[in-house]
């Protein structure tokens, strides 16, 4: 049976409900952000298949866009992720909680 | 593709429709470069450099204004990707007053920290370029690269001063919450990029994410599923710039932990681009109206309740001052549903709006990073009492500011509820409406409570006098600032004519 676009959308759904739910469940920052990131990755599997199968080109050339931006977004993050950890020695969504009125 | 397709795109590369950008972007590595090279007791002129390029360009964009703004078929540039348009060139000049602003405020709240300078107006230039070319984006591909541009510097800008551990649990708040709008957006224009590039529907495209081809096919699809979800994504990943209900939850915390100037960059900046976006979108939906009003209408009323309900409670106003802004968004969402009623003056109506929110936030946001001591998050109301008698001038500057949010009539927030809530009218939106009055009342109280903090409470007792943070002096160059934000105010309420008669022609 050869893949036809259906699988893919299917797939790329899945993935991006995964991630979603991830961010939502998840108490380790470092994992939120590995499920933000699959999220991204869901969208570009379903616009490289969309771009395939619709014979378009604009899909295939926005992916590199989109990666461009998610590399600049890594490299904030994890400078931020750091810079927390370094002033308080944890990840854990649960203990970051100074911002209170 | 054959060689004169791509010189037909090559032609419409016009390179000075984006001068103004490309100046801020220059200028932007300009300033890194200055760090370098001036002495280190010279390193005051940088962000005086900033302020003045950034003036320069507004006055070039104000010159230049007529000749793009009048075009009576707005061209489209960059084989696609750009429509400077009238609506494009307002917005530009919102965006170069906000970070003019911006850069004054940071001059006067950096001083208080112990953090690098340059980088900071560095980042304020480029996050503007990045809103002038967003809201003149004419296809999705533009349309998120500027804005990940954006959003990307936000991230820094809110984490800025790193010594403070609340500054960065904002940020690390607002980098989750911001890529997992991006998320959403994204998976959106990917939902309609597919949809309206299947060769099996009518009017489908070859190049489906341009705004003209996703139009065209929308309205000979009604009803088709996957574009139906992927307008939902977007509207929410847009509804996440802007904090409308249930898409809020980062306001009050990252508002709080982020310095001052950076704060009001996100209630004005941030929050005019997603309307701007939004307004955009708005006419690229327009076959979906139905679907898009349920949605909007739903978030509006909920934003309105919810933003005023929340700001009842607080005693911090940096969050205060989030939530009610959150309350704004609200009312600013019925002007986009009534200008998708094709209402055709409500655009206008919500960019007067803006314009207003955006002289009496600056002027509240001014006056909070004069009262606020080194630590930027913690701003409690009580450490403004007295403000009244202590500093007269930063007290009137509240007090119309504040009214101007609270929509006292004659200042420019009241003519700009009142141009929104008869556009509503007229789009007969009235349970809107009603919530929305509702809301206004709500947002009295606690707009008044903080005025009143500030002209007729004493300090409590001299002991929480002393454990308050000294206030900053007003400079000149602030003075002259705080002082053009009132005066901005006072005469968009009076004399909103002139303003009117160029916004209303929008569309």
């Amino acid at each position: 049976m050869t893949p036809d676009l259906n699988h893919y959308i299917v797939l790329s759904a899945v993935l991006f409900a995964l991630g979603f739910l991830g961010v939502l469940v998840r108490k380790n920052t470092l994992v939120i952000y590995m499920c933000l990131e699959l999220m991204l990755v869901a969208s570009t599997l379903a616009l490289v298949a969309f771009s395939r199968f619709n014979d378009t080109m604009d899909g295939n050339v926005f992916v590199f866009f989109i990666l461009t931006v998610a590399a600049a977004e890594v490299a904030v993050g994890l400078a931020i992720i750091v810079a927390l950890f370094r002033k308080r020695q944890t990840v854990q969504v649960g203990e970051l909680n100074q911002l209170r009125d | 593709m054959d060689p004169t397709t791509l010189q037909g795109i090559a032609a419409t590369n016009q390179w000075s429709a984006i001068g103004p950008e490309l100046v801020l972007g220059c200028l932007a590595l300009a300033l890194l470069g200055l760090e370098l090279v001036l002495p280190k007791r010279q390193h005051d002129l940088i962000p005086a450099f900033a302020i003045l390029g950034l003036a320069g360009v507004l006055l070039a964009v104000l010159a230049g204004f007529h000749t793009v703004a009048d075009a009576a078929e707005p061209p489209v540039l960059f084989g696609g990707l750009l429509q400077p348009d009238r609506f494009g060139q307002i917005m530009r000049v919102f965006f170069l007053l906000t970070g003019i602003l911006v850069s004054v405020l940071g001059v006067v709240a950096l001083a208080k920290q112990r953090v690098p300078r340059t980088e900071f107006f560095h980042l304020v230039l480029v996050i503007t370029a990045a809103l002038m070319l967003l809201v003149q984006s004419h296809h999705f591909v533009m349309l998120f690269v500027a804005l990940e541009t954006v959003t990307v510097g936000f991230y820094i800008l809110v984490s800025y001063t790193r010594t403070n551990a609340r500054s960065l649990e904002a940020g690390l708040k607002y980098l989750i919450m911001g890529s997992l709008s991006s998320g959403l957006l994204l998976f959106g224009i990917v939902l309609l990029y597919g949809a309206a590039g299947s060769p099996a529907l009518p009017a489908h495209s070859a190049t489906p994410m341009g705004f003209d081809e996703l139009h065209a096919f929308l309205a000979a699809n009604p009803g088709n599923f996957l574009s139906a979800v992927g307008i939902v994504l977007v509207l929410a990943g847009v509804a996440f710039k802007i904090g409308a209900v249930p898409f809020q939850i980062w306001i009050p915390d990252v508002y709080q932990g982020a310095p001052t100037p950076v704060t009001a960059f996100l209630a004005v900046g941030s929050k005019a681009a997603g309307f701007a976006l939004l307004l955009k979108l708005a006419a690229v939906f327009a076959p979906y109206a139905p679907l898009v009003t349920a949605v909007l209408g739903v978030m509006a009323a909920a934003t309105i309740l919810f933003g005023n309900l929340a700001a009842l409670g607080q005693t911090n106003v940096k969050r205060l001052i989030g939530l009610s802004g959150v309350s704004h968004a609200g009312y600013l969402l019925i002007g986009v549903i009534a200008a998708l009623h094709g209402q055709p003056f409500a655009p206008g109506a919500v960019v007067f709006y803006l314009f207003g929110y955006l002289l009496a936030s600056f002027a509240v946001f001014g006056v909070m990073t004069h009262v606020a001591g080194p630590d930027d998050a913690d701003q409690p109301l009580s450490a403004y009492t007295g403000l009244g008698r202590s500093h007269p001038f930063l007290a009137t500057v509240l007090a119309v500011g504040l009214g101007s949010l609270a929509g006292i009539p004659p200042l420019a927030g009241f003519m700009g509820k009142l141009l929104i809530f008869v556009a509503a009218f007229q789009a007969r939106l009235y349970g809107l409406l009603a919530v929305a009055v509702v809301g206004v009342v709500i947002s009295i109280y606690y707009y008044f409570g903080w005025i009143q903090a500030a002209f007729f409470q004493d300090p409590l007792c001299p002991a929480t006098d002393e454990g308050r943070p000294a206030r900053t002096p007003v400079g000149l160059v602030a003075g002259i600032v705080l002082g053009f934000l009132v005066a901005g105010s006072l005469l968009l309420g009076f004399y909103p004519g002139p303003a009117l008669a160029d916004l209303l022609g929008l569309r």
